[in-house]
């Protein structure tokens, strides 16, 4: 670090500058040009004593703290999230790493960003909102998924109204910001085991509902993308009260059967894994089981010759060969 | 509810096994069984499987079965594999389709449902391309298509359209396995533009690979660094709308140039590689500025745009290591990429574990590259990948001269220009300059223009036609990738990331390597892929009787392990299809031999090879010694090894 580095500013000072900055940007008066420059170079600056420089080391964690506590206090992470959209391209990208290293922020066990920003959730909704817009979408994206790793944070996210929007946004057709979307849409419900398993359980007819719609998508990726993470869900065990239902309702079975004979070889094969809990199913409703029972011999033949390529998959192949075995018993299972 | 948990279990269970299964399988190679005496022990994989991962010709030529297990979390684990036979749909009954129907019916309605105030919170913050969203669409999920695309049509010229019909696709000017790149126009921005068409089918990897690829190009904006317009999804493809580089690759011109005209005393001048090795390095800086490495500098990898322009693409193997990381503390972590005669020997090591310096490699590849614009070729280009990492491993750094046929041919090339790459070939990365010092090397002083380079690259390189008919004469498998597995064993696997994430934004380095060597030369030594497909069995002058072509020889090399435990090594040679070299290396790759004694085993490999089947056993004395307190004895194979065909 070096002693005497040039005027150093004191976080407060900073933080000052780059407040007033982000303000004159956002009343876009006719200095917009100097503002944008200003917001980049404080950016910058914090971005520095936070992460320091090929020639410094980071600030030591007592100005860190003053910094991330200025930051609190001006409602600085707020304004900057809101105007990211007039922030230069490098300076976007400052303001996602300041605020990642902010969020990250210890004392002992605690996390006093992830307090704060809980006490202001409009961060983390004005964040989520970045995903409609092209060129802060990522981001906004960045930002989201470091929060969704706080389990407070993503309660937050997922309980609110502007979940349901990741549906949307996952299917939006730009393809990078579609993905990442579904990143943090998937980080939001498979981080939190047990946050989210209960999110689903609470709110099943909602999100299978929109659910559905992914699976149903014209995009070849949502689709494929979505039916991958269903597999992901219904199999984890924290969801098993989700995959009971799930598998008891005899459209999500037909869904699944029509998937297994999708064009896509991709989709077939992750349609495979969820079809397969169908079938396992001990306990089959009996909507579902007269549907396999109407498609026994069909869905007999189909299996035998479901992906006889993959013979180095073992796993693959026990599964198909249990799945086989169960449908061919389940006639005398009927009969008794 | 019990009974459902039991079974449903049991299909995890089933996983958890095969997965277990599959580690203990990988690991059992390295744990290799130890105990007493040789005679003894017949040490065994744990599964026959390892043997055939040792086998070199088979486990190369195509990454799928490798890439999967290297990537957790992906696909479950699940095997993938080329799509090769389906399975002939039989309808379900009619009743089934009826529903279907009705579903379907039923999920529309749903999608006619009005949204929840989608907009009234996002109205907030323009995008500085003016675009916000103002018609009222009633299909969900349409509404930002709808936006992006519809910004073509209004008055400022907005961002990229992301519908295929806004662009006319003209020529493939590259082609890789599950990639086409075309030359296109966008009709609504009047503007040339490169689309590469990535069959997502294909793509064996994950679609988080390609995500990390795209974002890694889409988080830069800088003069020298490829750029990326937009992507979006048709049908089963991914399109990646991409500047058009009409001037092709660096390699394309060193091709056309040294095919053209008389390049052996030095393909390019001095300024010349001066002004583009500059406009790298800046782009380079860039890249570590923002706490990016690309990890495959290479002159394939640099595009030229008419105007000079110089930009670095192929983002393919910086993000693939972003996700390795990313999946932290996973099997990953220890796979990586690159291209052989440009990797930095640490990256082939893999011992760092300070990555403070990791972005230090891409100032090797630059070394690499610079050689590469003066004599036409990477140093060891000659040699099949394996060979290339034992030469950069136990040599001296490269230089100009290594490759050179006399003693003077590049003479012409001054003292700071080879000052300049002895810097960046430091085996010690930390002793390597930044790109920020190596912009201040006095070598650069003699950089010239853009302008420069459009009369002594742009102006003299290949036509776009004649890059485009080589294109479509190109083979897959053209340039590869070598990746070191959790278990330490190298594969080279030349067509599966090749088309997604190398065949590149221009086709670039796939375009003349391949037609070169098919087409003109017979002089002109063959890509090292080849060498593993054909010429590598006259390389090992075997003199197995023809019958036996073909059929692997079952080997086993008994030797001391560090703990100077005796170990059994089994493993298959295929005559005509493997090399003595190339099984050594494997060997060494996988951690089970001494770098030091890799000569000597591939050696007495091929002397045992040779014999047909005259020899049934070789011992031989290793050059790693014996430790200190032991005495060397070909018996009790202290300080000695032994390799016996075992069938």
């Amino acid at each position: 670090m070096p002693l005497f580095g040039k005027s150093q500013k004191s976080p407060a000072e900073v933080v000052k500058a780059l407040k007033e900055a982000v303000n004159a940007l956002e009343r876009g008066d006719k200095k917009v040009e100097k503002a944008q420059e200003d917001v980049s170079k404080n950016l910058v600056h914090i971005k520095n004593m936070l992460y320091g420089t090929a020639e410094s080391e980071p600030q030591a964690d007592i100005v860190v703290a003053q910094l991330a506590q200025e930051l609190y206090n001006s409602n600085l992470l707020l304004l900057l999230v809101q105007n990211l959209g007039r922030i230069d391209f490098e300076g976007k990208k400052d303001v996602a790493q300041v605020f990642n290293n902010i969020l990250r922020r210890q004392i002992g066990t605690r996390s006093p960003t992830v307090e704060y920003i809980c006490t202001k959730p409009e961060i983390l909704f004005t964040l989520m909102s970045g995903y409609e817009h092209q060129d802060i979408a990522l981001n906004c994206g960045t930002m989201l998924r470091e929060c969704a790793r706080y389990e407070a944070l993503a309660k937050i996210m997922i309980y609110s109204d502007d979940f349901y929007n990741f549906f949307r946004y996952v299917e939006v057709s730009t393809f990078d910001i579609a993905s990442d979307a579904f990143s943090t849409f998937k980080e939001l419900l498979t981080r939190h085991k047990i946050l989210s398993a209960e999110f689903l359980e609470v709110n099943y007819d909602k999100v299978f509902s929109h659910y559905q719609r992914l699976l149903n998508s014209e995009n070849y990726v949502t689709r494929r993308q979505s039916l991958k993470l269903l597999g992901e869900l219904l199999l984890d065990r924290h969801n098993f009260s989700v995959m009971t239902r799930y598998i008891s309702n005899p459209d999500n079975l037909k869904l699944m059967m029509n998937m297994l004979k999708e064009k896509s070889r991709n989709i077939q094969f992750e349609a495979f894994h969820v079809f397969k809990v169908f079938v396992a199913n001990p306990n089959k409703p009996k909507p579902i089981l007269d549907i396999l029972l109407r498609n026994q011999e069909k869905l007999i033949e189909f299996l035998t010759r479901f992906h006889t390529d993959r013979s180095e998959d073992e796993q693959f192949n026990d599964e198909k060969a249990y799945l086989i075995k169960q449908i061919k018993e389940l006639k005398s299972v009927h009969e008794n | 509810m019990a009974a459902d948990l039991c079974l449903i279990g049991s299909i995890k269970s089933a996983t958890d096994r095969v997965v277990n299964n599959m580690r203990q399988r990988k690991t059992g190679a390295l744990s290799a069984a130890t105990t007493g005496a040789p005679e003894e022990e017949q040490l065994k994989f744990q599964d026959s499987r390892f043997l055939t991962t040792l086998v070199l010709g088979r486990s190369r030529k195509i990454s799928p079965d490798v890439l999967p297990s290297c990537s957790p979390g992906i696909f479950r684990q699940k095997s993938f594999r080329s799509a090769t036979t389906r399975p002939t749909n039989s309808e379900w009954t009619s009743s089934l389709k009826k529903d279907k129907e009705r579903g379907r019916v039923a999920t529309s309605n749903q999608e006619n449902r009005p949204r929840e105030n989608s907009h009234t919170k996002s109205g907030g913050v323009p995008g500085p391309r003016g675009t916000r969203v103002t018609s009222k669409h009633s299909r969900l999920g349409t509404v930002l298509a709808n936006k992006m695309a519809s910004a073509s049509s209004t008055a400022v010229v907005q961002g990229w359209p992301n519908t295929k019909d806004d662009y006319e696709l003209k020529e493939v000017i590259g082609v890789g396995a599950t990639a086409v790149v075309h030359a296109a126009f966008c009709i609504p921005r009047q503007e040339k533009c490169a689309i590469k068409r990535i069959n997502l089918e294909k793509w064996n990897t994950s679609m988080d690979e390609l995500l990390k690829e795209i974002q890694a190009m889409s988080s830069c904006n800088h003069e020298n660094v490829v750029t990326y317009y937009t992507s979006f999804v048709v049908k089963e493809e991914l399109w990646l709308v991409l500047r058009l580089l009409e001037g092709g690759s660096l390699l394309d011109i060193i091709k056309h140039k040294t095919r053209t005209t008389n390049c052996k005393h030095g393909v390019f001048d001095e300024p010349t590689i001066a002004t583009v090795l500059r406009e790298v390095l800046k782009g380079l800086e860039y890249f570590h500025s923002n706490g990016q490495i690309h990890r495959d500098i290479k002159a394939g990898n640099i595009l030229l745009g008419e105007d000079g322009t110089v930009q670095i693409a192929d983002f393919g193997v910086s993000a693939w290591l972003a996700t390795g990381r990313d999946l932290s503390r996973q099997k990953v972590r220890h796979t990586f990429v690159g291209t052989p005669c440009w990797m930095a020997p640490e990256v082939m090591e893999q011992v760092r574990e300070d990555h403070g310096y990791d972005f230090k490699a891409d100032i090797w590849s630059l070394g690499i590259t610079a050689i590469e614009m003066a004599s036409g070729t990477a140093p060891y280009h000659k040699y099949p990948p394996m060979k290339v990492l034992m030469l950069t491993l136990q040599n001296d750094p490269p230089t100009l001269d290594t490759a050179a046929d006399d003693k003077d041919q590049y003479k012409a090339y001054g003292k700071t220009f080879r000052k300049m790459i002895v810097d960046c070939l430091q085996k010690d990365p930390t002793k390597r300059p930044t790109a920020t010092e190596l912009l201040k090397h006095p070598f650069f002083k003699k950089a010239k223009d853009k302008k420069y380079l459009q009369q002594t690259l742009v102006a003299i390189g290949p036509s776009l036609e004649t890059r485009v008919q080589k294109a479509s004469k190109r083979q897959p498998g053209t340039s590869g990738r070598l990746h070191r597995t959790v278990t330490g064993e190298w594969v080279w696997s030349s067509e599966e990331e090749d088309s997604g994430a190398s065949s590149g934004e221009e086709g670039k380095e796939t375009l003349p390597v391949n037609t070169i060597d098919n087409g003109s030369s017979d002089e002109e030594v063959p890509e090292p892929e080849e060498y593993y497909g054909q010429v590598k069995s006259a390389q090992s002058r075997v003199a197995i009787p023809t019958a036996e072509q073909n059929v692997p020889i079952n080997l086993v090399l008994r030797l001391r392990n560090q703990k100077r435990e005796l170990n059994d090594i089994r493993f298959e040679f295929a005559v005509g299809v493997d090399s003595v070299e190339g099984i050594a290396a494997e060997l060494v790759g996988a951690g089970l031999v001494d770098a030091r004694d890799i000569v000597v085993i591939a050696a007495n490999l091929q002397k045992l090879i040779d014999s047909a089947g005259q020899l049934r056993t070789v011992t031989f004395s290793l050059n790693s010694g014996y430790a200190a307190n032991e005495v060397p004895d070909d018996k009790a194979l202290i300080g000695f090894a032994q390799i016996s065909i075992t069938d």
